[in-house]
This record gives C-alpha cells, sequence and structure tokens, in this order.
C-alpha cells in the first residue's frame, strides 16, 4: 500500500467484511452507508464514528463509477478514512433477483404478528424484504 | 505355484487399497488447504468485531442481554455435537463423540435435562449404536459451512434461550489449535460471556505459515485511541453485537470442524498408505521365498528321478 497509490486512488478505503470472508476492500472518494434510521454519507475526514446498519444500499464512488451493494444489517466503523461495514451479507445490486425478493416480501407480509416478539420479528423481515426489493427494482 | 501366485495376488489387492488412500490423502491435503482458508478470512469479521467492542469502551461489560442472562440452576440444556459426514477420519468423530459423551453424562448426574443435537451422520451412527436419544440431526454441512446455514441453526437456539426453554447451550466440536494439534471439547456458548465480545480469540494466520491473507483485518491503531460518535447510541449497537457475536462463535465452531475433519483423514489416510507400503515390501519378501522354494525343490525332484535311473 504506497502513498503515491493512495492518492491517485482514492482518499477513502472502503472494506466491506462478512461473517465469511472480506467481501470489498477498495479505495473509494464517497461512501454512503445504510443507517438503521437512513443513509449517511462518508467523506475524506470524516469524525470516527461507530453505527449500526439497517437495510440497504451501500454506495461507493470511485473513479470507476459508482458501485452499489445491498448489505443486511450490521455495523459501520469510520475512523482515519477506512470504512468498515460488517454485514452479515453484501452481493451486488446487480446480482439480486427482483422475483426472489418479492417472494420474500410476500412471505414477510403473511407472517403472524399476534405477540409482540412476533410483530417485532415481522416488521424486521418486511423492512428486509422492502429494501431488497427496492434495491433490485431500481437495476431492473 | 500355487502359494507365490496366492502371495501375488494378495500383493496387488494391497496395491490397489495403497492407491486409494494415497489419493484420499491428496484429496484431503487440498481440502484442509481450502477449509484453512476460509477459517482465516472469517477471522477478519470476528477481529473487527472485538475491536468494535473496544471502541464501546466500558459499556461492553455492563450490558444487559437476554443472551447474557446467567440462570441458575440450569434446568435445561442443550448439546450440540459437530460430527462429519464422512468416515475413515481415524479418531476425529469418536473424540469428539466422547466428549459430548462424557458432558451428557455429567449434566445428567447434575439432573440437568439435556437435549442432543446431532450434526453429521458420524454422529448419528454413533448415537444409534450407544443409544443416546436424539432431538435434532442435522446432515446439511459439509466440508464448506456457510454462515447462512449456521445462521438458522443459531436463530432457533437463540430463540429458545430468550424463550427460556433451554438455560445452557453447549457445543462439542474439534478445536482447530495448530496444524498439528486439534483438540476435542465441550464450550458453553449460551449464556454468553460479556468478557467474550471483546475476545477475538487465537490467529490461525500464524498457523498457516504466515500467509493470512487478510491484511485488509489488520489492526489500523494510529495514536491516541479515537473518541467515537455513536449512531443511534451505544446500547443501541450493543444490542445488536450480542446476538451477531454469538452467531459468529457458533460459525467458528463449525469452520474449525471442518479443518480439523479434514485434517484427521489426512493423517489417517497417510497412515493407512504407509503401512500398504509396509505390506507390499513383505508379502514381495515372501513371495521370492516362495518362488526361490519352489525352485529349489523342483531341482530336487529332477535330480532325484535322474539319480534313480542311474
Amino acid at each position: 500500500m504506497a502513498t503515491g497509490e493512495m492518492i491517485a486512488e482514492g482518499p477513502l478505503r472502503c472494506q466491506v467484511v462478512t461473517p465469511e470472508r472480506v467481501v470489498i476492500d477498495e479505495r473509494v472518494d464517497f461512501v454512503a452507508v445504510p443507517l438503521d434510521d437512513g443513509e449517511l454519507g462518508v467523506l475524506p475526514g470524516r469524525a470516527p464514528l461507530v453505527g449500526r446498519l439497517g437495510f440497504g444500499e451501500l454506495r461507493s464512488r470511485s473513479h470507476r463509477g459508482e458501485e452499489r451493494h445491498f448489505v443486511d444489517g450490521g455495523f459501520v466503523q469510520v475512523r482515519d478514512d477506512v470504512v468498515t461495514v460488517l454485514t452479515s451479507r453484501a452481493v451486488a445490486v446487480t446480482d439480486l433477483d427482483l422475483e426472489s425478493a418479492r417472494a420474500e416480501l410476500a412471505r414477510a407480509r403473511a407472517l403472524p404478528g399476534a405477540t409482540a416478539d412476533q410483530l417485532r420479528e415481522k416488521s424486521r423481515a418486511l423492512a428486509r424484504a422492502r429494501a431488497m426489493v427496492r434495491a433490485a427494482e431500481r437495476v431492473a | 505355484m500355487a502359494k507365490a501366485r496366492a502371495i501375488v495376488k494378495r500383493r496387488k489387492s494391497v496395491q490397489n487399497i495403497r492407491k486409494i488412500t494415497r489419493t484420499m490423502e491428496l484429496i484431503a491435503s487440498a481440502r484442509f488447504r481450502k477449509a484453512l482458508q476460509r477459517a482465516v478470512e472469517a477471522e477478519a469479521f470476528t477481529r473487527k468485531i472485538a475491536e468494535i467492542v473496544g471502541d464501546l469502551g466500558g459499556a461492553a461489560t455492563e450490558v444487559s442481554h437476554p443472551l447474557l442472562e446467567v440462570r441458575e440452576p440450569v434446568r435445561r440444556a442443550r448439546l450440540v455435537v459437530i460430527t462429519s459426514n464422512r468416515g475413515l477420519a481415524g479418531g476425529y468423530n469418536g473424540n469428539v463423540f466422547r466428549a459430548g459423551a462424557r458432558r451428557y453424562q455429567e449434566n445428567t448426574t447434575d439432573g440437568i435435562g439435556t437435549l442432543i443435537d446431532v450434526v453429521g451422520k458420524r454422529g448419528v451412527g454413533f448415537m444409534k449404536f450407544r443409544g443416546y436419544p436424539m432431538s435434532n440431526v442435522f446432515l446439511q454441512f459439509d466440508d464448506r459451512p456457510t454462515y447462512e446455514q449456521v445462521n438458522e441453526l443459531a436463530t432457533e437456539y437463540e430463540r429458545q434461550y430468550v424463550a427460556g426453554e433451554i438455560d445452557r447451550l453447549d457445543v462439542a466440536y474439534t478445536r482447530f489449535i495448530t496444524a498439528a494439534r486439534q483438540e476435542a471439547t465441550v464450550t458453553s456458548l449460551l449464556p454468553m460471556r460479556a468478557a467474550s465480545l471483546a475476545e477475538s480469540g487465537p490467529s490461525l494466520a500464524r498457523a498457516k505459515g504466515g500467509g493470512g491473507g487478510s491484511a485488509a483485518a489488520a489492526p489500523q491503531r494510529r495514536g491516541e485511541p479515537a473518541s467515537y460518535e455513536f449512531y443511534p447510541d451505544r446500547r443501541s449497537i450493543l444490542d445488536e453485537l450480542v446476538p451477531i457475536s454469538f452467531r459468529v462463535q457458533l460459525f467458528k465452531c463449525f469452520l474449525d470442524a471442518a479443518v480439523s475433519e479434514q485434517i484427521a483423514r489426512m493423517v489417517a489416510m497417510k497412515g493407512a498408505t504407509e503401512n500398504a507400503d509396509e505390506m507390499i515390501r513383505s508379502l514381495t519378501l515372501q513371495y521370492n521365498r516362495a518362488r526361490q522354494s519352489q525352485i529349489t525343490r523342483e531341482l530336487a525332484e529332477i535330480i532325484g528321478g535322474s539319480a534313480a535311473l542311474e
């Protein structure tokens, strides 16, 4: 990791780590992460932060253009211009399947919501499926 | 020539067996490298989680979460025994099974009702043979357990624990320490210890001979600890972190088991190949002797016959 390369390649380092492996590790100009309550943009020089992620799109911009990934909850840590996203699953938006996302949404709608626990489970599943459908629709 | 031919036949079959065990050894060593690679890659996540717990500061130790809640006395427990689907792996499955059975017997003496969940066909065979009751059987895990599969299992255990259906969750598996040392152990995953959140566990990278490939997760500590902003707040981050940490710990058990299985098979098959080599050598010796004595006998007969004619 030479210093010259850092300047040419973009000032931010974006890492996406899942329990199985490091999915993305690249230099970018800008990252937007889907926090629990809305999107958060990170530019170089951002103050350190730890945040909880919701379901949604992780957008990163670099000289290669914009890349979008769907992330499945988790955390984000920003320090020293390194953005680390910890999530159980990260898929490129182009790999999402609209049909299966819609099926997921239908399944989430059909979940029982009688008790408080079930309701919490259901709203979580709904939020996840909706975010997935939204992301997939934007590509389709 | 009857005896010599029988020996030749035997030698040939031993040679064939040697070919098979040698191939299995090579396959196991290739799979071992892959499994270890996966285990090393998976470490990045654990390390980062531990880092975030560190970032949260003291909040980590005073957190209360249903998964951290210790219940005394323990009345019901669940024991997950992780074995392999395939055999010919030396003592691998037997060791795990013995460790699990010991814990089961301890639990029974302590009056803890224990449900056994078995992963892998080998474990199922053992349990059936010894007459242990099994409550669940999982055969879908092969030498590449995925996080998604483990996640399903973890979600169910988490639900049972929170609902009070079980008071403890134990896992019997083979822990991978180094390429030369694996150990069948039983660990308790639930209730979780608050301290275990901040542990990232020993690094596997050195067991691999330094070729870590996980530079991405190398700690980037520079200067004094940064003061973080928290979105939305420490509490809610920890609430989310505890269940994920549990899942990752269970996932690590599966990854360790997969690596250890391949090593055990590799060692067992290496032993089998060496034994076959030795057998081939001794059979060759026997064959040569038999052939020699046959020639001697024939010569003696000819000489005997010609002497009688004189």
